[in-house]
């Protein structure tokens, strides 16, 4: 029960706090219009490498969520965000759809995905979803590559649509998925004071008491994983029309694993400071690192421990007012 | 037939290689609850560091000395890694279990570093005899492969059946909790699982190297096909992941023979979500009854 509860403080601060609607806080609008203002000040490298950064950070929310609400483990996500940068590719390639258009199409597709796969394992242990979810980030680059007169084989395939005619190419890159970005802060908040979010979080917290009131299990499982790709599949779309390129090389095992580091170094939050954070960690810890190619791993490996590690070693009461994950 | 016949055999032989991995992951989950994702990392290194000290990369010995030192090596590292993740073991299973991935980063990363990303290989001294009966064609590295299963399960066997460590062992995988108020330590029996995997996956990794080759990333994704074992198994039946090891052994290579052979990982991917449709607790479970 303290978890749910710890989750929900957050909340009732914002909403006892100043005349700010409850979705919202100061520091997250701050930086929100800070991020807005940048690309006038800044210059075209950090403009795309924050797109990208964006991006990261909306995939790296879909792992959150999981862990948050579903009290799941992922590392198989980068199939979801594989799922919508292809989707987005393929639309503009034979559809002739940019990527606005494509977007809901590259959602759905995630949550289809995400459903279809936690289907099997939605009765049993979260560890089986984990290990299956390993399974498929392994598998993607087979059947991409196999596929390869569809999806364009290890070249993979450009989008170059513009999103929104008339605006320079460069913006569009950065604003599409810093608009994504916020959007889906602000309807994950939303999402927060659901019925269906009580639920998901009562079943985390206690299954039989869930079940008590009619929540079934299979029910959240699925709806976690659906609504979790989906987020992911937002992700994999932005990621694929700011950086203009898929490929399989993009979407391997270790993208899934980046992405749960991603999650964990965020501290899983779903706020728009904590995912920035993640996405910023994981867009610029392989430029800064750009010489030393082996040090990534093991830097992320660290980083990943030391979080995990540092988060627990915290006293307990530091540990709720962070609300990361199961404490 | 005989294609059939040899493809099942071959299956059988890298479906004892497989068994033995899983052994080692479904040992940890059934001690600590800890899904332990850096196995193949960890099993990995271990072969890169034999290849290191027979073939000159770091020293040049017998081949009998450099598995004796990696396998003290192995033991350190798997007892630092369990040392490393121990404050987390008894807060949350979920947290642990992320930690071992940080774990598999670290080892990767230091893999690719001291051996490089290149492919190499690693060639076992064993006799090159090989005999045919009736269409069979058995090799020296088929049988050293089964009897060194054979030794290994038996020595296990006789371990977890036997020994104090072992009655320990079996005793906090069925109740943590009535273990420590028999004033067992929960933290000795969980370094004896992690220690005994990781010679296991040092075994496992070692005896696959011959029929595929080494590289920094070769064994980890060997390492799919022992975790897609264990949970044929059922995850926490020892016997279940030898029966899932030979099981995926012998369904993967009928399946890369006559399907096509390059979606071996989409066929585990196929394999695990089939079974967890059909045998949610294992192929093993089916047989037990439930206790109302």
């Amino acid at each position: 029960m303290s978890e749910s509860a710890t989750i929900a403080a957050p909340l009732e601060r914002s909403a006892s706090g100043l005349a700010l609607p409850r979705n919202l806080s100061w520091p997250a609008l701050l930086i929100a219009l800070a991020l807005v203002v940048l690309p006038l000040v800044a210059g075209g490298y950090w403009v795309f490498t924050l797109g990208i950064c964006f991006a990261n950070a909306i995939a790296i929310l879909g792992v959150s969520f999981l862990v948050r609400y579903g009290g799941e483990v992922s590392i198989g996500h980068g199939v979801f965000a594989a799922a919508g940068a292809y989707v987005v590719a393929l639309a503009e390639k034979y559809l002739g759809l940019s990527v606005l258009l494509s977007l809901p199409l590259a959602a759905l597709t995630g949550a289809l995905l995400g459903m279809l796969f936690a289907y099997p394992s939605r009765n049993i242990s979260g560890i089986y979803l984990a290990v299956a979810t390993m399974a498929l980030a392994l598998a993607l680059p087979e059947v991409l590559l196999y596929f390869s007169g569809v999806t364009g084989g290890y070249e993979g395939l450009y989008v170059k649509r513009d999103a929104l005619p008339g605006v320079p190419r460069e913006l569009q890159r950065y604003y599409l998925p810093l608009a994504g970005l916020v959007a889906v802060v602000v309807l994950l908040r939303h999402f927060r004071g659901s019925r269906q979010a009580m639920a998901l979080l009562l079943i985390r917290t206690s299954a039989p008491a869930a079940e008590s009131f009619g929540v079934r299990r299979s029910w959240a499982r699925l709806a976690c994983m659906a609504l979790s790709a989906m987020i992911a599949a937002v992700g994999g779309a932005l990621l694929s029309f700011s950086s203009t390129t898929v490929s399989p090389n993009s979407f391997t095992l270790w993208t899934s694993i980046f992405l749960l580091v991603g999650s964990v170094v965020s501290l899983y939050s779903l706020s728009l400071i904590g995912s920035l954070v993640g996405g910023l960690f994981l867009t610029l810890v392989p430029l800064l690192l750009a010489g030393a190619g082996n040090w990534v791993p093991i830097l992320y490996g660290g980083a990943l421990l030391a979080v995990v590690l540092g988060a627990n070693a915290l006293p307990a009461a530091w540990r709720k007012r962070l609300g990361g994950g199961q404490s | 037939m005989a294609d059939v016949l040899g493809l099942v055999w071959a299956g059988i032989i890298s479906g004892c290689l497989y068994a033995m991995g899983a052994i080692g992951i479904v040992l940890i989950y059934k001690s600590s609850m800890v899904v332990n994702f850096a196995h193949g990392n960890l099993a990995g290194l271990a072969a890169f560091l034999v290849f290191g000290f027979t073939a000159g990369t770091l020293g040049n010995m017998a081949w009998g000395a450099a598995v004796v030192l990696s396998l003290a090596i192995m033991v350190a590292a798997m007892a630092l890694t369990y040392l490393v993740i121990s404050p987390l073991v008894f807060k949350s299973d979920l947290t642990s279990t992320i930690s071992t991935l940080g774990v598999g980063l670290v080892v990767q990363g230091l893999t690719q570093m001291v051996f490089g990303p290149d492919v190499v290989s690693l060639d076992l001294p064993l006799p090159a005899w090989r005999v045919d009966l009736g269409g069979l064609r058995i090799s020296a590295y088929d049988l050293t492969v089964l009897g060194v299963t054979a030794l290994v399960i038996g020595a296990l066997y006789l371990l977890i059946e036997r020994t104090r460590v072992g009655i320990a062992f079996r005793a906090v995988s069925a109740n943590p909790f009535a273990s420590r108020v028999c004033g067992l330590s929960l933290r000795r029996v969980h370094l004896f699982s992690w220690i005994v995997a990781g010679v296991l996956g040092l075994i496992a990794s070692l005896l696959i190297v011959p029929t595929t080759f080494l590289s920094s990333t070769s064994v980890s994704s060997f390492m799919l096909q022992a975790f897609a074992a264990a949970v044929v198994g059922g995850f926490t039946s020892l016997p279940g992941a030898v029966i899932g090891g030979i099981f995926v052994g012998v369904l993967m290579n009928l399946l890369s023979f006559y399907v096509a052979a390059e979606f071996t990982n989409t066929y585990m991917l196929a394999i695990i979500l089939l079974v967890l449709n059909l045998f949610p607790k294992g192929v093993l479970a089916v047989r037990g009854g439930a206790r109302v």
